[in-house]
């Protein structure tokens, strides 16, 4: 893998950046390092420019309601744009909770304020008055990352699929895009919304290779990439999954306990 | 009929008998909860004394001579209260207080049952509670506080807490609710901290740091609150202390830092041995030496010692009550063990992690280290934010370090496995790193709360520190 170079740009990171969420940065560094791929990580903020064709692969967290208002004024600008022509071109794109929310086409907020998204996914989220908080479990059916998912949600959007995009799987636990569907996440091309944090990266280290091999592919022609040793990552995996299970036993017996 | 009497009895016997009942019953449950090992943080005593009369905590707190005194925040809590017990003592008051982890309105009310006797009198002349941010609300309207002190917030088990903006939105409410006369005493150096009590009838007072060499150079990304609360701006530091304390302005509205009434003008930061400090108050200024480490309780201190001089302590009390503090449980404590000393950090969020790390930092290399997180709901259950962390610069520290749950967060932060032992119970996880130290040797133990709880017990039951409930941590 020596001589590779992976160009990761982490979008607002001062700004969203919550539960965690830099965790996927750092997994992403790591796991190119171990395999000799060198990564340029560039912090790209508020006013700053974005060229579609200078990154390979994009990264963008949640945030606090006053932070994501800040982004989603300065994302509808010009960066959505680029950002939309760059994952046509092939760049590869993780976005968290409130990121995924920016992306998709609009956000009505729970207080009636429509906040327009960048319509890079074809979602739209309605904010509710609760919030989804806890552990999440997914079956994960995009291709070359099959398996399960395990993060964490905390969120009150509710966001619904359009045709223009598919799920990134099918929520196991939790309540994944909206708590009813069974859908959690969305795919378009190579760019992945999630509402996981947890942080999801390094838990879900499959997923972290889909994305750095779709980054690479946008510059280098590569079969696939050299395994690790991730007998740490699979033992937290298996961790949460566990907890999970847990759970959600607990629930089945609450539920179950009622009943009588 | 005794309901009948009620009403003509002009000492309302009726009440203070429920009082006397609820007392009584919350008595016996906080020794059932001792003796099941609930914990200080159990609330089952209080629930019982509420349950047996809604009104006990009102009734209790109205009972106590010099008021009360709410200390709130997301860190500091434990040490600001216990200082400013230490300087009341030494005043001669006997202050009333929570134990540690007991900051919910179950665990006040169960704290004053406690140290009531029989007929429901408080052993005691003032309330100095730790309160849970959250919590502050009922709190206030519940014991009426002639004072109210607010150390930091930062991000924390924001899945308990919501958003920080909404929870200081509703401290911003409990402040409005107090008297007028009472006093407000806010950290100048936290910008949100800062701007809270605004409409409050209460006086408002700050504290500080006003030391340039307290300093660091860059704002870390685990800094919570960098935009201006008034116009959303981003605030322009001068000074960043840790976190996102320090010296700022906001370059649109003009709402800068508000000058401090107890500053510290000098820091000296000697690891993990403590800190030399030259406070400087109103009326005087003065030496202190402050035997727990670390920036972050420069600030404990100064909380402590404004909320002392504005109950009317005077310099000498203030001052031996700080030599005469008895080191809160697990903020800082050095245990002996078998010929070498834990010493035990509580972290619970990445700010106070990343004061911990740069604590540790000063201790040099090839170290033993033990770091134990656990994810239970008094953690706050989600633990994503060890990301937040900089455990990049713990990385080149230790020769070995033995992990409960953290070693997948170490190995993302560029350590070698190698030097990375995994244990599944934490009680195999300190015979292991007592086994990696070397005779005179200091094993670094960083651990969040119950974790922190639970090796309290183990190191108790190995016969190392005093039990939970004798130790110093009243």
């Amino acid at each position: 893998m020596k001589g590779l170079t992976l160009r990761l740009c982490h979008l607002y990171p001062e700004l969203m950046n919550i539960y965690g969420d830099r965790g996927n940065v750092i997994a992403l560094e790591r796991r190119c390092a171990w395999r000799g791929i060198r990564v340029e990580v560039s912090r790209l903020t508020l006013g700053d420019p974005l060229d579609p064709g200078d990154f390979d692969l994009f990264f963008i967290g949640g945030g606090q309601d006053r932070e994501q208002m800040l982004v989603c004024e300065d994302i509808s600008a010009e960066k959505g744009a680029a950002l939309r022509q760059a994952v046509e071109e092939g760049a590869a794109l993780l976005s968290i909770c409130g990121g995924y929310q920016l992306l998709g086409r609009s956000f009505l907020t729970w207080t009636g304020e429509l906040l327009p998204g960048i319509g890079l996914f074809d979602v739209e989220t309605v904010g509710g008055d609760t919030r989804f908080i806890g552990n999440v479990a997914v079956r994960c059916t995009l291709e070359g990352a099959e398996g399960t998912l395990v993060g964490f949600e905390n969120h009150s959007g509710r966001t619904r699929l359009g045709p223009g995009c598919r799920p990134l799987g099918q929520v196991i636990f939790g309540h994944g895009n909206n708590g009813e569907d069974g859908t959690e996440g969305c795919v378009y091309r190579n760019a992945i919304g999630t509402y996981l944090h947890g942080s999801l990266l390094p838990k879900n280290p499959r997923l972290a290779d889909w994305l750095i091999l779709r980054a690479l592919r946008r510059r280098h022609d590569l079969e696939g990439l050299p395994p690790l040793d991730d007998s740490l990552e699979e033992a937290a995996h298996r961790a949460a999954l566990s907890l999970i299970r847990r759970d959600s036993g607990l629930l089945w017996r609450a539920i179950r306990g009622s009943g009588r | 009929m005794p309901g009948a009497a009620a009403a003509a009895d002009p000492y309302n016997r009726p009440m203070r008998t429920r009082l006397v009942a609820a007392v009584a019953a919350g008595k016996a449950a906080t020794a059932l909860s001792r003796r099941l090992g609930l914990g200080a943080g159990s609330n089952f005593p209080g629930r019982v004394v509420l349950r047996l009369y809604p009104r006990a905590l009102e009734d209790m707190a109205s009972r106590l001579e010099r008021g009360c005194v709410l200390v709130t925040g997301t860190n500091g809590k434990t040490t600001t209260s216990n200082l400013l017990a230490s300087m009341l003592r030494e005043a001669g008051l006997r202050p009333v207080h929570n134990r540690v982890g007991a900051n919910l309105i179950t665990g006040i009310t169960a704290a004053l049952a406690q140290s009531s006797d029989l007929r429901g009198e408080p052993r005691g002349d003032i309330g100095l509670f730790e309160v849970d941010e959250a919590t502050l609300p009922a709190a206030v309207r519940r014991l009426r506080p002639r004072m109210v002190i607010v150390t930091n917030l930062f991000r924390d088990q924001l899945d308990r807490y919501g958003e920080l903006e909404t929870l200081a939105g509703k401290m911003d409410g409990a402040l409005r609710e107090l008297e007028p006369g009472s006093v407000v005493l806010l950290n100048a150096d936290d910008p949100l901290v800062a701007s809270l009590g605004k409409d409050s009838p209460a006086s408002i007072r700050y504290y500080g740091i006003e030391s340039a060499e307290a300093a660091e150079g860059v704002l870390r990304h685990a800094a919570d609150s960098k935009h201006c609360r008034v116009c959303g701006a981003p605030l322009a530091f001068t000074a960043h202390f840790f976190g996102h304390m320090g010296k700022y302005s906001c370059s649109r509205c003009g709402t800068a830092r508000p000058f401090p009434h107890f500053s510290a003008t000098r820091v000296e930061l000697r690891g993990t041995e403590g800190t030399s400090v030259t406070v400087s108050t109103p009326s005087w200024r003065a030496s202190l030496s402050l035997p727990i480490p670390g920036l972050y309780n420069v600030h404990n201190l100064l909380a402590a010692l404004g909320g002392a001089l504005l109950l009317g302590l005077g310099r000498e009390e203030v001052e031996r009550g700080v030599r005469g503090y008895v080191t809160a449980f697990g903020r800082g404590e050095r245990i002996p063990l078998e010929g070498r000393d834990i010493f035990l950090v509580l972290s619970k969020n990445p700010t106070g992690f990343n004061e911990v790390i740069r604590t540790v930092r000063g201790e040099g290399k090839d170290l033993v280290v033990l770091a134990a997180l656990n994810d239970r709901i008094a953690d706050g259950r989600d633990v994503s934010w060890i990301w937040d962390v900089d455990f990049e610069e713990l990385a080149p520290l230790p020769r070995v370090l033995v992990a409960f749950d953290t070693a997948r967060r170490m190995k993302y932060a560029g350590m070698d496995t190698a030097r990375i032992e995994v244990r599944g119970d934490l009680r195999e996880a300190l015979r292991a790193a007592l086994a990696h130290a070397r005779e005179g040797e200091t094993v670094f133990a960083l651990t969040t709360y119950t974790a922190t709880l639970e090796l309290r017990r183990i190191l108790t039951r190995m016969g190392a520190a005093p039990g939970l409930w004798e130790g110093g941590s009243s």
